[in-house]
């Protein structure tokens, strides 16, 4: 990904689907889609207290890996689907990262996306302290 | 005479308001909150314009004025639930009211072994508070369960757990179910034991009258918020008895007599129990609101409340998928249509009726205990109030059906 860039070029495709949305519910239309297609899920059987995100409605768990390459993986898992959604697209964003890049990343691609109700710190929908969560372990793995 | 619905919305002008998305406000989250007329608007407005000053303890004008204002709404809120001002104490909300009984009263009165009878339909306000005590003394705290058929609360088992009871504290209406209970027959068997009675009136206020001397009930907490006044203020009212067992839990300025430096007294009645500044601006807002709400029969404000939930309760049941908590049609129902769908999540779905414009509520709503009773983490919340129609209740049942044929 290049200094310049605020998320990395392979997600251009996914964020240029949702600008090209019609309207806010087809935009959430396809979140629902992409809830399905998450790279890397976390199964309902592998939730648990320690990887439960905090301060959601809903119930969201993610955990954070480096792979054998040195890259950033992240698995995540949601009942909501809206947040599973946001799950998928954030792992797709990150996935492969060093996980010192993840550590300062902005969830720039989400308002570029359109998902702005996601983006409201006082909704308790979850996306950014799943994002928040998710840059913490980050920054733990970059030790 | 039959309520002016169009009048009435005139009052609100938030009902007017777009949201960001252009959307038409439709507010269905009145279980949780009010909203509140532009006369409660005024009044505090007026209040800080005018004659904003500390009340009490002073002799220029301005001091004087909001002492007669704040002193002026006790009467009228207290006379509004039919009892006299010297058993009204002004609290921040229903909360505060009862955690003023079991701090003010249950710790002073009760003691290890002491039975507190709650109920499974209690709103978290009601219930860690009485947990508290039998953490901090030692009292026993019974559930009467409900009955997950009828949604109402099991009134054999409320009997049975009624033997010893000293405090008997029950929700006047359910937050989640809408469910009214039978206060009347829960006051009577509970003082024919001996126990004091304590009503959370938080949701009954806003849809029927609370006659509290013709209840003969110990304590009623209410909550000004969700009957059109301001957040940050409600009361609790206590009978004089009840009152005389009572001691402060909070103490400072304003509640004494007397202060040397070797001890305090303290003031008698409901000023014992009021400390600190008052909450001058937001009882001055409440005694609009209750003037506002004298003009109308609760009693058709009742009806017309009932009759959209019920409407829109029988609609929602056709959609596929949908089911809901309770039993919006009876007629003691008021109002809550708490609601799940069998695939969306209730989340998604509040969000995915936030795009249309209609406001409501989803969680646990502080009653997890009813939550696990229904066996469900959360619901949906649509609840209506005075100023909602069956246009509005018509839009939001098909949106909430189109929503369901494109997300389902």
């Amino acid at each position: 990904m290049g200094e310049d860039r605020l998320w990395p070029e392979h997600l251009d495709e996914v964020v240029e689907e949702f600008q090209a949305c019609f309207d806010s519910m087809e935009r959430y239309e396809l979140l629902f889609e992409y809830a399905k297609r998450n790279p890397n899920p976390l199964p309902p059987e592998e939730w648990d207290d320690d990887n439960q995100v905090h301060g959601c409605q809903s119930r969201a768990h993610v955990t954070c890996f480096v792979d054998e390459q040195g890259g950033f993986q992240m698995r995540g898992g949601a009942d909501a689907q809206i947040v599973q959604g946001l799950m998928s697209v954030t792992a797709m964003a990150l996935n492969g990262m060093s996980p010192q890049k993840v550590a300062s990343m902005e969830p720039a691609y989400a308002e570029a996306m359109g998902i702005q109700s996601s983006l409201t710190p006082s909704r308790a929908n979850g996306f950014l302290n799943m994002f928040k969560r998710v840059k913490e372990d980050a920054s733990k793995l970059s030790g | 005479m039959t309520l002016d619905i169009d009048a009435i919305r005139a009052d609100f002008p938030i009902l007017e308001r777009r949201l960001p998305n252009g959307k038409r406000l439709v507010y269905f989250d009145n279980a949780a909150t009010s909203q509140k007329p532009q006369c409660v608007i005024d009044a505090m407005s007026e209040y800080y314009e005018q004659y904003n000053s500390n009340a009490h303890r002073a002799n220029h004008t301005l001091a004087d004025e909001a002492t007669t204002a704040l002193e002026g709404a006790r009467d009228r809120i207290s006379s509004y639930f039919g009892t006299s001002p010297e058993q009204m104490i002004y609290t921040s909300g229903a909360t505060e009211a009862i955690n003023l009984v079991a701090y003010g009263w249950a710790r002073e009165n009760l003691s290890e072994g002491d039975v507190v009878v709650l109920t499974e339909m209690e709103h978290h306000a009601d219930i860690v508070p009485w947990q508290q005590m039998s953490v901090d003394i030692g009292i026993e705290v019974r559930y009467v369960p409900i009955d997950v058929e009828s949604y109402t609360l099991d009134m054999d088992a409320f009997e049975v757990a009624l033997n010893g009871a000293s405090l008997v504290c029950v929700v006047h209406t359910s937050n989640v179910l809408g469910v009214r209970n039978p206060v009347e027959e829960i006051i009577e068997k509970s003082q024919a034991v001996g126990a004091r009675v304590l009503i959370d009136c938080a949701q009954g206020a806003p849809h029927e009258r609370i006659d509290f001397d013709s209840l003969k009930v110990d304590f009623v907490a209410i909550s000004a918020h969700k009957m059109a006044g301001p957040t940050g203020i409600g009361c609790i009212l206590v009978r004089r008895d009840a009152m005389e067992e009572m001691v402060p839990f909070m103490t400072g300025g304003s509640m004494i007599k007397r202060v040397t430096t070797e001890g305090s007294t303290f003031q008698e009645g409901h000023a014992m129990f009021e400390t600190g500044t008052p909450r001058i601006a937001e009882a001055i807002g409440w005694g609009a609101a209750v003037e506002w709400l004298e003009q109308f029969d609760m009693e058709e404000v009742h009806e017309h409340i009932n009759d959209i939930a019920s409407w829109t309760a029988s609609r929602m049941r056709e959609i596929p998928g949908i089911r809901i908590y309770g039993d919006p049609g009876r007629d003691d129902s008021s109002g809550a249509v708490s609601f799940l769908h069998e695939t969306i999540q209730s989340q998604d779905l509040a969000l995915l009726l936030d795009e249309g414009g209609f406001a409501v509520r989803t969680g646990h709503h502080c009653a997890q205990p009813l939550m696990d009773a229904l066996g469900v983490p959360s619901t949906n919340r649509a609840s209506f109030w005075i100023y909602n129609t069956m246009d509005e209740a018509e839009s939001f049942v098909h949106y909430l059906q189109e929503i369901v044929d494109r997300f389902a």
